[in-house]
Formats: C-alpha cells, sequence, structure tokens
C-alpha cells in the first residue's frame, strides 16, 4: 500500500498531538501500542524497530529514575528515613514521561518511509513556504549526519591510545570539549558552505518554483487521513468530556 | 614474527551485494614501508580500516602482533598502529594546534616538559609553529594534513597506516615527509602506505601491493622481491 508522505504525516501529527494530550501511563501505553501497530502495517519489523529504539533505552531509563526520585507524589513506596525516594505518583509521571517519549519517536519512524524530497513536495503542496519545508527536510536529512559526526570523533579520540571507559571522572568532562566543540564546528561549516552551494544553484532566485513531480491522493489516502482525523477527534473529546 | 597478518579476509557494506574486499591474505613485516596501489574503488581503504579493527572483517581473522584484532580495543589498537585518515578533519579533535600533538602523549602520564618539548619538534618539523595555538579545522588542507601525521607520528606508534598522506601537500613538504618517515622506518618500524602517488611510492615503499576490485593482484614482495600478478 503506496500511501502518500503527507498522509503519513497527519499521522505523526495526530500521534504527537494525542501524546502531548495524554497524561496518564494507561492512555499513553494505549497509545504506543497502537503507534507500534501502525509500523508493522507500515511494514517495519521487529528487527527494525527494536534497533531504533536500542539507542533511546538508556535515556529512557536515566528520565525515568530522574522523574520517580525528583517528582514525588502519591503513596510512599520506599523511603529513606523521612524522605520519600520512589512514590506512586513518581511512577507514573515518571511511566508518562518515557512513554510519551517513546510514541513520539515511534511516530517519527514513519517520516522515514519516505525521502525527503517527497517531504518537501508534501509540505509544499499543503502551501508550506518551500523555503520552511526545505529548512525542515535539510534538518531531518542532517540529524543522523549529527550521530556519525560524534561517532568518527569518538573513534579518533580511541585511535589515539584512549580508552574511554577508564578514563576518570574529571577528564572525561575535559575530553567532553573534544567531543562536541569539533562536532558543532564542522556542523555548523557544513550548514554555511550548504547555504553557499543552494545559493550557488539559484535557491529562491524565482518568486515561483516549478516542480518535476506532483503528489496526489488515492482513495487509500482519503481513508487513512478520514481514519486519523475522526479517530483524533473522537480521543481527543473523549479526553475533554 | 608479522606485525599485521590478514587471512581469507572478505568484506560487505552493509545492504550491498558485492563484496569491497575479498579472498584477502596479506602479511606486512613491523620493519619495512608497504605500499597499496590501485585504482579509485579498490578497496584500499576499507582493507586498511579492518587492518585497525574499525570494521569486522565478514569472514576471515585479522592478526596483530600474534594475536586476534577481537582481543584488543580499538584504543589499545591505537596505541600500536598509528592510522592517518584520506581526510584529516576526520581525525582532529582539539582546541589548538599544539593539543593535537600533545594528546595522545598526555595519557600515559609523561613528564609535561618532555611532552612539551615533543610538541615543539613535531610543530618545528612539520612547520606548524605558527599555528601552535589556531583552531585545527580552521588550517588550510595541506596543514591539517600535517597536523593529523604529526599528532599520529607524535604517539610513536610501532606501526603506521598512512592513507593517503600526500594529498594537500606540496612538493617541499612531500619530500620533508619523506625524510621523516624514513628516519622512522629506521628506528624499526614498519608503514603502509596507501597512495596514488606513484613517485612517492616508488621512493619510499620497498614492497608495493595492488589492489583492484576488491581483490590483491599484485605483491611485489614475495620470494625474493619479484612482483607476483595474480
Amino acid at each position: 500500500m503506496n500511501i502518500d508522505p503527507r498522509s503519513k504525516m497527519l499521522i505523526v501529527v495526530c500521534l504527537t498531538g494525542l501524546a502531548l494530550m495524554y497524561d496518564t501511563p494507561r492512555q499513553l501505553l494505549l497509545l504506543f501500542l497502537a503507534a507500534i501497530a501502525l509500523l508493522f502495517i507500515f511494514r517495519f519489523d521487529i528487527r527494525t524497530i527494536a534497533g531504533y529504539f536500542r539507542p533511546f533505552l538508556s535515556l529512557l531509563l536515566f528520565l525515568f529514575i530522574i522523574q520517580t526520585i525528583f517528582v514525588p507524589g502519591g503513596e510512599v513506596l520506599l523511603g529513606v528515613r523521612h524522605t520519600p525516594l520512589i512514590t506512586s505518583g513518581g511512577l507514573a509521571t515518571a511511566a508518562s514521561v518515557v512513554l510519551r517519549i517513546a510514541v513520539i519517536a515511534a511516530a517519527a519512524m514513519l517520516l522515514m518511509t519516505f525521502n525527503s524530497r517527497d517531504f518537501i513536495l508534501g509540505l509544499v503542496q499543503w502551501k508550506v513556504p518551500f523555503e520552511l519545508a526545505f529548512m525542515v527536510a535539510i534538518t531531518l536529512r542532517y540529524l543522523p549526519l549529527f550521530r556519525d559526526e560524534l561517532l568518527t570523533v569518538v573513534t579518533a579520540i580511541q585511535l589515539r591510545g584512549v580508552e574511554l571507559k577508564r578514563v576518570p571522572w574529571g577528564e572525561k568532562i575535559a575530553l567532553q570539549r573534544s567531543l562536541i566543540f569539533p562536532v558543532v564546528y564542522r556542523t555548523m561549516l557544513q550548514a554555511q558552505q550548504l547555504a553557499v552551494a543552494i545559493e550557488a544553484r539559484g535557491f529562491r532566485a524565482y518568486p515561483h518554483r516549478t516542480y518535476i513531480r506532483r503528489l496526489r491522493f488515492y482513495w487509500a489516502d482519503y481513508a487513512v487521513i478520514s481514519l486519523s482525523l475522526l479517530t483524533t477527534i473522537a480521543l481527543v473529546v473523549q479526553h475533554m468530556a | 614474527m608479522s606485525f599485521i597478518q590478514i587471512r581469507q579476509v572478505d568484506y560487505s557494506y552493509p545492504r550491498k551485494t558485492n563484496p569491497a574486499v575479498a579472498g584477502i591474505n596479506l602479511t606486512l613485516e613491523g620493519n619495512c614501508i608497504t605500499a597499496l596501489v590501485g585504482p579509485n574503488g579498490s578497496g584500499k581503504t576499507t582493507l586498511t580500516k579492518l587492518m585497525i579493527g574499525l570494521l569486522p572483517p565478514s569472514r576471515g581473522e585479522v592478526y596483530l602482533a600474534g594475536r586476534s584484532l577481537k582481543q584488543y580495543t580499538l584504543a589499545q589498537i591505537g596505541r600500536r598502529i598509528g592510522y592517518v585518515f584520506q581526510n584529516p578533519d576526520l581525525q582532529l579533535f582539539c582546541p589548538s594546534v599544539a593539543e593535537e600533538i600533545a594528546f595522545g602523549m598526555t595519557r600515559p602520564g609523561q613528564e609535561p616538559e618532555l611532552i612539551q618539548e615533543k610538541v615543539d619538534f613535531y610543530l618545528d618539523y612539520f612547520e606548524l609553529g605558527d599555528y601552535r595555538n589556531a583552531f585545527p579545522l580552521h588550517l588550510s588542507q595541506g596543514e591539517k594534513q600535517r597536523l593529523a601525521i604529526a599528532a599520529v607520528l607524535a604517539n610513536e606508534p610501532e606501526f603506521l597506516i598512512l592513507d593517503e598522506p600526500t594529498i594537500g601537500l606540496d612538493a617541499y613538504r612531500k619530500k620533508r615527509l619523506e625524510d621523516y618517515l624514513g628516519k622512522v622506518v629506521g628506528l624499526g618500524r614498519g608503514m603502509l602506505l596507501v597512495s596514488h602517488d606513484l613517485v612517492f611510492v616508488n621512493r619510499m615503499a620497498a614492497r608495493v601491493v595492488g589492489m583492484e576490485n576488491g581483490r590483491i593482484t599484485s605483491d611485489s614482495g614475495q620470494e625474493g622481491g619479484q612482483t607476483h600478478e595474480y
């Protein structure tokens, strides 16, 4: 089933909106399961999904622990002297935060099912100015490159004989400077060079652009859009009631 | 004992059907300069990355000083093999040129005076003294190339792998590099040069290994220095 990128973008917007609206772990868990089901419908397999989430796991765990401890509420489940450590309210808040991020991340996977050219085309046909659409697409394209740059610097540091796992904490903080500084600088330099390159190719030289392709909705897209909007509206009304 | 040994190694990049390198058997000694030559896309850089453990072989094994590369961490490999990337930008990460050269030396706890002496030496030898406090990524391509080489040499590794070390270097600086690499080999260190610069290769290398389409096609270093075509 080839769905128009705009239909998928709408699904992402609906899922993200619902994730921001819902605030209980149960609601967010159901939403997360729905997002995973959608990924299966769009032919993602379990290994791809698991591989996508793996890098997030330590961050999610960290957030879960921090939220549990520092946002107490409800019944105290574990305390030290008179200080509550783990509370029912803290656990609920932590679960909500983690699940919300997971839903948004799962929704974002849908954006991986089409290329940046279709993404720009979809936004433009939705009357988003081309420059904005192009800017968003470039950002999405560069995010994985940002991660690759970090990995490259980590590799280069190790190849100079530094065992990162054995570096004392004080030096680890100093090493962050070596990690982050060149990545940020190179990214900004790339952005600058890209700006020069696209201007040299006539970007924004004329008020109107001609597009070789146009996206078209088919019956499946109308069905997906209708279903997404109606479901979202129904859930919002139910939540408000 | 051979320093690096590659046995029946294949490697394919993800989602590619054709292997980048296939059936590689190669032994590199720790006391001579070997050149790896071949057209673009022949697998030279891939092979060097396999040698330092940046890529895991799909088949076969790579050995460093008699032990499988899997038994080393990347840092342990980095202490023994100095690798200069084809693009020097990829290995510059310190806020100044002097720190870049000193980086590898500060970790094992060498004396500051000795580190300073070595930094001064390399800055002087590679004519980077004027850029001591400059941000490395602001240097020109040739200056970055010299800095990357200096930073790796400063660690005094047992073996060097230099991927296109002469790119961006003018004739004078190429000569300086040749002289320095000659001294390094004189100290008993081995080297693998990946280069399209055949003049440089012929002047430096005692052995030339040719690659094409991911396979070794010739090797001048086998059986009495005669070139063997595969």
